[in-house]
């Protein structure tokens, strides 16, 4: 019995540690794009990720920059021991104080701080600032592995050795060095881990162009995460269980080599210690990984005559194969960082923390940045593309953006109701639909403040932009006697859950819909006859832009029937543009006029907008 | 000439003195050990002497050459340490090689040499085994094969059997001196243990505080200590307080002791230190003093007992077991009696220089 109980509980262990990475290694291989449902297996995940240059680039980065990092970081937190280790108690003490700071300070902390200090001191954010700011924070997982070490270490191993003849230098490197070898060593690893996990330092210090896994992948979630990276990280966990598995096997024989060596031949020689082979070993297979890696994919961005074009994107939010048509037929090199909201894209705009030359935003922000003078104006004699718009929505974007001057848009959609054709018998008509007491437990309701409150104005029959504090309250109301009705509030997992026929009724916008019913055939759409939301993510060139040419040939060419072809497949949301309306004709991606003349758009509320907006929705949720 | 001299040398730690104004000299293919309680100051003259630790003042001639200066590698001189220092990632062989190989000697002159220094330390065919697999005797003798093959003139040892056994310890003593005989090199010993300070050394110098309080052969510090410091630390002693009433002459507990020791003056308050041993035990009235057994510990070959006598408690050792409660009386021949200055003040604990100087003039003419 006690024995079954030691195996349970041994399961049960393992199954927590290894089911989750099982489970992405067994999405990898899924034929669609579904976290949930099984379509077929298939490779073609880990076919794009091998063509993906940006995977293979951001890989490179992370790998580069973890080697780079972690061996400067342990040449200086080892020298930094050495000095520790001279000091008097009380000042070796006072110093580990100080090392032990950053570690616990919070990673936001100290990669604002690093970004602060690198525009204090006009350093420009590029490779080399993520470089020096992983260098920093490594440091101290150095000198903590390190430093015990030095405390274990007989004192007098290192006096025996001077005794016997040794210079100082010599009797440190072939004495002490050795015995503080396994230290060194985890220092090392610590430090090339911590680099590979981190994410919000390199997001806070990294300059146009330069990404890391963790980035790249982050600024994906606004889509989903793609298949492709279920691939990425399959493939990692792989080249690390190899690895582990190669450096126990050659380690094991490295010192059995030895001890065969040496009793064979009758001499004593000194011949290196195991604990340098073990490490040469490490250390020798993660640069030739690295340096693999960095150098078979083709090196992008290479500089043409034309220059570079630096796009600030959210993630997949345009077809790869697109940036490459481009810069093959106009001569540009694009460079694309990725962002997965606005709010985490503004700041590096706002300080100019890395220069871009166009940026992608939405309507309420686009809003917010014209206000503050962070786009250029648009020169429309270079944009003759611009007759591909689809007329209808200026309407929307001109509410902020009058004449449309500064953005141009890329996608639009608009917040609308999918739901289960087999899970209720009446076709929702309108957002009243979600207060019904019928549909009770089945409604996924939106989990941020614009999107709910949007939808109890549209009920209302009040503006979505309303300021006036008795109607939030009224909406506010609304809202709270909805509450027992609603299954979850969600944003990015409304979708998933209706695929899993989870639930009945779900906000999702009108982008998602096309993927849903691909997915579960059984889903249907409408856009609620109260109007709705109308959202537009527009293209826009900063106002210190470097390369305004290549911007306004950028937004030219994304409004080319080829660019917005490839994007709506790729996409499928919506592309206001004429050229392709053999796609888009559908009333879920293009409402009709009278719908859409209900409709409106986000703006920016100012700050005293949102703080109402915040004070109702704590009200609410509490 | 004296192959090192020590001049003068003081060092204080964080204010501490742990070396007051030292001077120490020691002869060509002498056994000679520091003796004292921890914090003496025995390890640090070894340090000093090995160089690594520079004094405060003073100086260290090395064949009448300055050398106070010089780092540790490059004196003729080797250490074995107290926790044996043998280097973990290497294995017997090459730790013994060490030394050697850093001085530039060919191959076949270095596994000579292994083979003759693990012939030495009886541990013969020990060359490929790594140093965990070895107990704490052998890692010692393997470090005083790797200090030895490098041929220093002077072998320092510090501590070097306090981390064993006594059985192994009793072993390694009569290894260490036959070794020394076989070398003929010098070897400066420092430890506490006063049984490993007698049976080895050919001078013993007793430290305590930062000063030498006696030096000379083992039989002059047992037999003759110069104060009560030195008395109690070497082996058990009854040190009672007595009174000179005049040459050969000492009243204890009011009771008159002939003695041998004279030049003390007339009623004079001394020390008086009687080794257990030399205290006869027999029968009431047939000795000085009578007395009354209190307690009995068989220790091995003797017994060991207390006897009340005189308002004291005197420790005897004797061969023949007198049970508790027995009534018996205790005498001491003459020359058994050592008749020590009480001290005016702590520091005259600590002999004056030039009774060190004489104390050695002493010492070389008893050899």
């Amino acid at each position: 019995m006690k024995k079954y109980g030691k195996l349970l509980y041994l399961g049960i262990i393992v199954l927590f540690l290894y089911l989750p990475i099982f489970t992405l290694m067994v999405l990898s291989f899924n034929k669609g794009k579904s976290m949930s449902a099984w379509q077929g297996t298939s490779l073609k995940w880990y076919i794009e990720m091998f063509r993906n240059e940006e995977i293979i680039n951001a890989l490179g980065n992370t790998l580069t920059i973890a080697l780079w990092a972690s061996i400067l970081a342990t040449i200086v937190g080892l020298l930094a021991c050495i000095g520790m280790n001279a000091m008097r108690d009380k000042s070796r003490s006072f110093f580990m104080g100080i090392n032990n700071i950053p570690l616990l300070n919070a990673d936001i902390v100290t990669g604002i701080s690093i970004m602060m200090s690198f525009m204090l001191f006009g350093i420009s954010l590029n490779y080399a600032s993520v470089l020096f700011a992983h260098i920093t924070f490594c440091i101290p997982y150095v000198i903590l592995s390190i430093m015990p070490k030095f405390k274990q270490l007989e004192n007098q191993t290192y006096e025996a050795a001077l005794d016997l003849g040794a210079t100082p230098l010599y009797a440190f490197f072939h004495i002490v060095l050795p015995d503080l070898m396994p230290g060194i060593m985890a220092g090392f690893l610590l430090s090339f881990t911590m680099s590979v996990d981190d994410f919000v330092i390199t997001h806070f210090t990294r300059g146009a162009g330069i990404n890391t896994l963790s980035t790249l992948i982050y600024s994906q979630l606004k889509i989903g995460v793609r298949p492709t990276l279920y691939a990425l990280s399959t493939v990692i966990f792989v080249l690390v269980l190899v690895f582990l598995i190669f450096i126990n096997i050659a380690s094991g024989k490295g010192e059995s080599k030895i001890s065969a060596k040496s009793a064979s031949k009758e001499d004593y020689d000194y011949k290196g210690s195991s604990p340098f082979k073990k490490f040469a070993i490490i250390f020798g297979i993660l640069v030739v990984i690295v340096f693999a890696i960095k150098f078979t994919p083709t090196v992008p961005g290479k500089v043409t005559e034309k220059g570079v074009v630096y796009v600030y994107n959210f993630g997949d939010y345009i077809d790869p194969e697109v940036v490459a048509d481009f810069e093959e037929e106009t001569g540009y090199s694009v460079v694309t960082d990725y962002f997965d909201t606005n709010e985490e894209m503004y700041p590096v705009i706002k300080n100019s923390s890395a220069r871009y030359d166009v940026v992608c935003a939405s309507d309420y922000m686009i809003d917010k940045m014209i206000k503050e003078n962070l786009l250029a104006k648009i020169d429309f004699r270079y944009i003759p593309n611009i007759v591909n718009l689809q007329e209808n929505i200026r309407h929307f974007t001109e509410s902020f953006d009058k004449d449309m001057s500064y953005a141009v848009p890329h996608t639009w959609g608009t917040y609308g109701i999918l739901y289960n054709t087999k899970m209720i018998k009446e076709v929702p008509i309108g957002w009243s639909d979600l207060w019904a007491e019928k549909n009770k437990g089945t409604i996924i309701m939106p989990n941020s403040i614009r999107e709910a409150y949007m939808i109890g104005a549209k009920m209302l029959g009040y503006s979505i932009n309303t300021v006036n504090e008795g109607e939030l309250k009224e909406i506010t109301e609304l809202l709270r006697k909805q509450k027992p009705l609603v299954y979850a509030y969600g944003n990015d997992n409304a979708r998933d859950l209706m695929i899993g026929n989870s639930a009945a009724l779900g906000v999702v916008t009108s982008g998602e819909v096309l993927y849903a019913m691909d997915e579960n055939p059984d889903l249907n759409f409408i856009v609620p006859k109260e109007g709705t939301e109308v959202w537009t993510d527009m293209w826009a060139i900063t106002s210190r832009a470097k390369n305004k040419e290549g911007a306004e040939a950028w937004i030219n060419y994304m409004l080319s029937e080829k660019a917005a072809r490839k994007n709506f497949e790729y996409l499928t949301y919506g592309i206001p543009n004429k050229k392709i309306k053999d796609l888009t004709d559908n009333p879920i991606l293009n409402p009709s006029d009278e719908v859409l003349s209900r409709c409106e758009t986000l703006k920016s509320l100012g700050s005293k907008g949102d703080d109402l907006y915040s004070k109702y929705w704590k009200d609410f949720k509490s | 000439m004296a192959l090192i001299e020590l001049i003068n040398l003081s060092k204080s730690y964080d204010g501490e003195k742990v070396l007051d104004e030292f001077d120490l000299s020691i002869k060509e293919n002498e056994f000679i050990t520091l003796l004292g309680p921890s914090g003496c100051g025995k390890t640090t003259t070894l340090r000093i002497l090995g160089g690594f630790t520079k004094p405060d003042t003073g100086r260290v001639l090395f064949q009448g050459e300055d050398i106070t200066q010089l780092s540790p590698n490059k004196r003729q001189i080797n250490t074995v340490f107290q926790k044996y220092a043998l280097f973990p990632h290497m294995n017997i062989a090459e730790n013994i090689a060490f030394g050697m190989k850093i001085s530039g000697k060919t191959q076949s002159y270095i596994n000579d040499k292994i083979k003759y220094a693990l012939k030495l330390v009886n541990l013969s065919g020990f060359e490929k085994r790594s140093v965990d697999s070895l107990s704490g005797g052998q890692q010692q003798r393997i470090a005083i094969a790797r200090a030895i093959v490098n041929e220093p003139r002077v072998l320092l040892l510090d501590e070097p059997l306090g981390a064993l056994d006594l059985k192994l310890r009793q072993e390694m003593q009569y290894e260490l001196i036959r070794l020394k005989n076989e070398l003929g090199i010098t070897f400066l010993y420092v430890t506490h243990d006063q049984e490993e300070a007698l049976t080895m050394s050919d001078k013993v110098v007793v430290m305590n505080k930062g000063y030498i309080q006696q030096m000379g052969t083992p039989e002059q510090i047992y037999n003759e200590p110069e104060n009560a410091f030195v008395a109690d630390f070497i082996g058990d002693s009854n040190i009672v307080d007595g009174i000179m009433m005049e040459d050969r002459v000492v009243k204890i507990f009011d009771h008159i002791f002939p003695c041998i020791d004279e030049g003390f003056g007339k009623k004079k308050p001394v020390d008086v230190v009687i080794r257990p041993e030399d205290i006869i035990i027999g029968k009431v009235g047939e000795g000085i003093m009578d007395g009354e057994i209190t307690s009995n510990v068989f220790i091995g070959v003797h017994h060991e007992m207390c006897i009340e006598a005189g308002g004291f408690e005197w420790v005897a050792q004797n061969t023949k077991s007198y049970p508790v409660g027995t009534k018996v009386s205790i005498d001491v021949l003459p020359e058994n009696i050592q008749i020590m200055n009480k001290p005016q003040s702590e520091d005259e604990e600590a002999i004056s220089l030039e009774e060190v100087l004489g104390e050695e003039n002493i010492g070389e003419d008893n050899e």
